[in-house]
């Protein structure tokens, strides 16, 4: 017998007693059809003063339901001799010469099964027809005998709060890997990579021992141990040569281009995580797809017909042009667009996120040069071209297109951007875009539409020149701390640090998470 | 009846929102109770303090926030002897170092394809140089080789020679060779170049195809021997252009075999003798080797590697053939 239970119930463990307390969970505890709800409303009042709330509890020796906050049932105890009742809310065991609740394991078994019945029903019970079928009510974890007593003798515990170094860790150089170092820094702080990942939902079907994914779980694994020293990726360096060739090479890379090939080769390796076959691209359901990829939204116009071609295709990654690069880049659209969104005004003079945004999604006329068949006309016309975003990735990742390899020159700009730390997407959706060409020019910001909301969680930034330079990351842990991660270096630093970087590759990460 | 359809007021309006307020403090005090009851359960079984973390951990892994250490309190740079185990070669390799040696272990970037790239291009000159090649370029010793050490006067030709002609004891380590002693080779699937280059090996230990000692008709001589007439066939043809009606080829063949075996100065002198004498003789010929031609392959065979050969040039050498043939009827006869 445990602590948690009592000598008394032993009284009333005889003869059919199991099927009896069934019964009772079935009818006035946990009612799972209809029918057996309405009884419990009907029937289930307090025998002495006739109410339906005031925690009524039924005797378990004879039909009596009586109610606890007037002490009724404790007058039926007493006077009747049986000293165990029911909670009819949570079908908990009160006994009164203990005068106290208790916990009998093969009670509380019976009372798990009833309950996981009533629960199933009651879900079956639904009638629309996108019921998603819960199934089993989430338990949380409770220790076994065995386990108690283990925890009992090891007292010390590895808990992460907000002042806590777990989590975060150093990366070792391995000869100009800092491009590897900081993409895998910005990807161990993506708050749903690393849930998913630290929950092992990562299940191998690779024959070898040759799969980033497992690799990449097993980096977590190294960053959450509370080891203090770096780490050494030397691993994940040989499987992702060995996966991407064209990144191979001792030579200085670019972090974005490495980001996309990681993505990939993950995505690659992902595939049967769900149990589905994954060989059509645009249905994955592996976790990179889930988190990264979004859908970009080309409409190309007709100039003389006015009929549009929509193409929608995926995305990992949004790659802006800079002010200062070749290409030109004001004015931004012919009308010339004004959002009172994020607080911004021209006045500052510096180019935001939001300009490069807004540049990115302007419609675009395709010169004469580049007439495009219109299935509207029949022939080739002159036409304007936008892209919206269609569907936005829960991380959006702003590659800023630093890097100039045009004909003429290369160099890098290194003009500063602003970014915010908090961004809407609003004005850039595809619905957005139908509604501005609807007449609705001016976005009112619709506050309880949390859909677009986006929170800045990694900044990777570039020092140096086109040839030679140096990445490191700022990466968000824990809400509003901030950390830098230079290699084997993580230091504290301070949101004003992080906004005022030149900033190479902008992660944000979306704040309200909805059911699909 | 919807709510907000109700007139405002409405005396059943307020028995209403009491109602609404009953209900409500019902939900809210079902909740709290369910809280307390999973509590009070927690504390009864035993786990309820469980998970609390205790002050030495909670000091262990504070974050420290002081100039010149990092978040773990360490100072920088101290991560100088970091070491990793190459996944490709399992050699034992200094971390800051890992990338640009694996980059050579496993032959990609742009330093490893220049290296291949030259060796491909020395291996068709001369197969000796190759293998020191790539021993050239790497900074570290990934393939060093005992012989490779040894101080090389000759600069031309460095550690070609010497090194590589098997001394007493020593080993001649072979990488990436094809040519290798131990494996069966059928000579079926090398082609012509190939078979010529790997019977000069045997005929001469130097394994080189520009040794001074021999000349291109001792090897000539020592491939159809080992080949026989078929290989020979080919690779002649290949160089001559002569006219030769379909027909006639297989005798051809059979007529050249043994005009490889003998000796040259029977042949050199039966050339420049008979020079028209081809196709009558041929007949004879072809019954001659089906019968005792063979043996008398066998016996010429075995002189051959012995003595210098030396045959005429190849254009004579149908001419050649067919006199020489003449000149084995005379001896035998």
């Amino acid at each position: 017998m445990s602590p948690a239970g009592c000598p008394h119930v032993n009284g009333f463990k005889v003869d059919n007693w199991k099927q009896n307390l069934r019964l009772i969970y079935q009818c006035f505890v946990w009612s799972g059809s209809a029918e057996t709800r309405k009884r419990k409303a009907k029937s289930c009042i307090c025998h002495m003063c006739g109410t339906h709330l005031n925690r009524l509890h039924s005797c378990l020796y004879c039909v009596f339901f009586a109610c606890f906050a007037k002490k009724h049932i404790h007058e039926h105890a007493k006077s009747k001799r049986h000293n165990l009742a029911i909670d009819l809310l949570y079908g908990g065991i009160y006994c009164f010469m203990c005068q106290d609740y208790i916990y009998d394991k093969e009670m509380e078994q019976i009372a798990k099964e009833e309950q996981r019945k009533a629960w199933k029903m009651q879900v079956l019970d639904f009638d629309f027809d996108s019921c998603v079928g819960i199934g089993e009510k989430y338990s949380t974890w409770e220790p076994t005998k065995k386990e108690l007593e283990l925890l009992r003798h090891n007292p010390k515990r590895r808990r992460i709060t907000s002042n806590c170094t777990i989590g975060l860790r150093g990366l070792i150089n391995l000869g100009n890997t800092c491009f590897m170092n900081c993409i895998v820094q910005a990807l161990t702080h993506t708050p749903l990579l690393r849930d998913f990942f630290l929950s092992d939902r990562h299940k191998c079907e690779m024959q070898s021992n040759s799969c980033l994914v497992c690799e990449m779980s097993q980096l977590f694994q190294e960053f959450y141990s509370g080891h203090r020293s770096p780490h050494v990726p030397f691993r994940l360096l040989h499987l992702v040569w060995t996966h991407a060739r064209h990144l191979a090479g001792y030579e200085q890379q670019d972090a974005h281009e490495f980001l996309i090939a990681a993505l990939d080769v993950l995505h690659r390796h992902c595939k049967d995580d769900n149990g589905k076959k994954a060989n059509n691209p645009n249905h994955c359901n592996c976790i990179i797809d889930q988190i990264f990829t979004g859908g970009l939204q080309s409409d190309v116009t007709c100039q003389v017909c006015h009929g549009v071609s929509t193409t929608i295709d995926p995305f990992w990654d949004i790659s802006l042009d800079l002010p200062g690069s070749s290409t030109p880049f004001w004015p931004l659209s012919p009308g010339g667009e004004v959002s009172v969104l994020n607080g911004e005004s021209h006045s500052t003079g510096a180019t935001t996120l939001m300009d490069c945004l807004r540049r990115f999604t302007r419609p675009e006329h395709l010169g004469s040069s580049a007439k495009i068949k219109c299935s509207g006309c029949h022939s080739y016309q002159e036409s304007t071209k936008q892209l919206t975003m269609k569907k936005l990735p829960i991380v959006a990742c702003f590659h800023l297109k630093r890097f100039e390899h045009s004909a003429k020159l290369r160099r890098k700009i290194t003009t500063y951007v602003s970014f915010p730390l908090e961004l809407d997407m609003t004005p850039f959706m595809a619905s957005s875009k139908e509604s501005r060409m609807n007449g609705q020019y001016q976005q009112t910001v619709d506050p309880f539409n949390n859909d677009n909301k986006y929170s800045l969680f990694a900044v990777v930034n570039h020092q140096g020149t086109l040839e030679s330079g140096h990445y490191t990351t700022f990466i968000r842990q824990h809400k509003d701390q901030w950390f830098k991660c230079d290699d084997a270096i993580i230091t504290k630093a301070s949101i004003k640090d992080v906004l005022d970087s030149e900033g190479y590759l902008l992660f944000y990460h979306k704040q309200f998470l909805e059911y699909e | 009846m919807k709510m907000e359809e109700m007139p405002l007021s409405s005396p059943d309006n307020t028995k209403l929102e009491a109602l609404m307020h009953d209900i409500y403090s019902e939900l809210v005090e079902d909740a709290c109770l369910g809280l307390c009851f999973e509590v009070h359960r927690a504390v009864k079984q035993g786990y309820f303090f469980l998970g609390e973390p205790d002050q030495e951990s909670m000091k262990e892994f504070e974050i420290v926030d002081q100039p010149g250490v990092d978040i773990f309190g360490q100072v920088f740079n101290q991560w100088k002897n970091k070491e990793c185990e190459c996944p490709n070669c399992n050699r034992l390799i200094a971390a800051s170092r890992f990338a640009p040696h694996l980059e050579k272990c496993l032959g990609m970037g742009r330093n490893s394809s220049r290296i291949a790239s030259r060796r491909l291009a020395r291996n068709n000159m001369s197969k000796s140089e190759s293998d020191q090649e790539d021993n050239d370029d790497l900074n570290d010793n990934d393939w060093s080789y005992g012989a490779e050490k040894k101080g090389e006067p000759n600069q031309n030709s460095p550690r070609r020679s010497k090194s590589l002609k098997p001394k007493n004891g020593e080993k001649v380590l072979v990488k990436r060779s094809k040519y290798n002693h131990n494996t069966g080779i059928s000579y079926e699937s090398l082609g012509p170049e190939e078979v010529r280059s790997l019977l000069t090996m045997v005929l001469c230990p130097s394994r080189s195809q520009r040794c001074p000692q021999h000349t291109d008709e001792q090897r000539r001589a020592v491939r159809v021997f080992l080949l026989g007439p078929p290989a020979l066939h080919s690779a002649e043809l290949e160089s001559h252009s002569f006219d030769i009606p379909d027909g006639q080829m297989s005798r051809l063949q059979w007529v050249e075999s043994p005009n490889v075996s003998p000796s040259d100065s029977a042949s050199s002198k039966a050339s420049t003798n008979h020079p028209d004498s081809r196709r009558p003789k041929k007949k004879k010929t072809l019954s001659l080797n089906s019968g005792g031609g063979s043996g008398g392959l066998t016996e010429g065979s075995g002189s051959s590697a012995q003595s210098s050969l030396s045959l005429s040039s190849r254009k004579k050498k149908p001419k050649l053939s067919a006199a020489f043939i003449s000149s084995i009827y005379d001896d035998l006869n």
